[in-house]
């Protein structure tokens, strides 16, 4: 509940103030957008299996976040940015499908 | 090492077990020491069991809820505190995603170096084209301007002519230099419409542009008759003294009049009449004749 609260919070916000990002940051926002994602669907998939824990999700969100971020300016530091952002987003993406496929899996089996 | 030596001994011990359960199966005499060589029996194999045990932390145990790892007991303010976090981070999260999704259209700086080519090649191209564009549009705003000059002379030659021609149907008044000739009732004869009328021609011949006899503009169809002993132009009666106002170049207007044996002496010698010549630089004739509307002549389209 509050996890659905706070996105729609967030979402409205984010309608409503429009804050000029820092080019500093430009790069990285998608890629933590993407890892905060992930760490939620996780969050979602130990709540259907009733092993969900605020603390694990509190650190997972920021272990994910941190090291995508991490990842991607080591590729931009070493040239490969764009490459490593790719390889990120897959990772992640990956993830984000076994997640849900786990998730509808309890959903469906009930 | 040590590990391993100790499995096999702990394997020789376990066949020398079996061995010796087999042989107790088969000896129904020492039955007494039955129970106690169970549970040790027994209390190996659990052991076996533990020791052949395939799990390692390789392969982790899924699905396997975690107990004890919440404490049981929670109070309100925790689990407050922790649901309230977890709605700032998902917070944090739909704000970044609605953020990067309205922000993501200029991220020049994450774009690779062929998109970059690409993106500059097709700016390039835009530009030629926007410039073509350019050209076009302005090369048609020259065209128009000049159209617009020409319509805008056009319309001033068709005010100049509207001009000229409203003078010359007498629609409109004029001024300029030119001649006022006077001319009284004649001692010896009474003036007669033809002297008027020669010395109009007169006029006429030597450029006079506009004319007036006594307050009536002379136009194209402006006659002199004589009318139950009376002079009238143009259907008024008109009295001595004429009065000729005439705009044209002066000396010609005067010379046509003062010419010898000229429709001026003939005014003063034949019919005794006073011929006063005025010439102005400024002459002006306000009156204006009444506009005819045309019943038969039409303008040929």
């Amino acid at each position: 509940m509050a996890a659905v609260l706070g996105l729609i919070i967030g979402v409205v916000v984010g309608v409503f103030v429009r804050p000029d990002i820092p080019i500093g940051l430009q790069p990285y926002l998608p890629i933590m957008v993407v890892a905060a994602l992930d760490a939620l669907l996780g969050a979602a998939r130990a709540y259907f299996e009733r092993s969900f824990s605020d603390k694990v999700f509190v650190i997972s969100f920021f272990a994910n976040v941190i090291t995508a971020t991490l990842l991607v300016l080591l590729g931009n530091q070493l040239g490969v940015g764009s490459q490593l952002t790719t390889a990120v987003i897959v990772v992640l993406g990956i993830r984000i499908f076994s997640n849900v496929s786990t998730i509808r899996r309890f959903i469906f089996k009930g | 090492m040590a590990d391993q030596h100790q499995f096999e001994t702990h394997n020789a011990q376990s066949q020398s077990q079996a061995k010796s359960q087999r042989k107790n199966n088969t000896d129904p005499e020492n039955t007494q020491e039955q129970p106690d060589l169970l549970h040790k029996i027994s209390q190996r194999r659990a052991q076996d069991r533990e020791n052949d045990s395939t799990e390692t932390g390789a392969f982790p145990a899924v699905n396997k809820a975690i107990p004890n790892l919440k404490p049981k007991t929670r109070t309100l303010r925790t689990k407050l505190i922790s649901s309230s976090l977890v709605a700032v981070l998902c917070a944090l999260l739909g704000y970044g995603y609605v953020i990067q999704s309205n922000n993501s259209g200029e991220a020049v700086e994450t774009m690779s170096e062929s998109e970059l080519t690409r993106l500059i090649s097709d700016t390039n191209m835009q530009v030629d084209r926007l410039k073509d564009r350019k050209e076009q549009l302005s090369s048609q705003l020259r065209s128009l301007q000049e159209a617009a000059d020409k319509q805008s002379q056009a319309q001033r030659i068709a005010e100049e002519n509207a001009a000229a021609s409203g003078i010359l149907s007498g629609r409109l008044p004029a001024e300029g230099p030119g001649v006022i000739v006077r001319i009284s009732q004649g001692d010896k004869k009474n003036i007669d419409p033809a002297i008027l009328f020669t010395l109009l021609e007169e006029l006429r011949n030597s450029g006079a542009e506009v004319i007036a006899v006594n307050d009536i503009r002379v136009v194209t169809s402006t006659y002199f008759a004589q009318r139950d002993g009376t002079l009238n132009c143009d259907g008024i009666v008109i009295k001595s003294p004429y009065v000729f106002k005439a705009i044209g170049d002066t000396t010609n207007l005067q010379n046509a009049v003062n010419m010898a044996g000229g429709v001026g002496s003939q005014l003063s010698v034949k019919y005794g009449a006073k011929v006063s010549i005025e010439t102005s630089d400024d002459v002006k004739i306000t009156e204006v004749a009444p506009t005819t509307d045309y019943q038969y002549a039409k303008i040929v389209e």
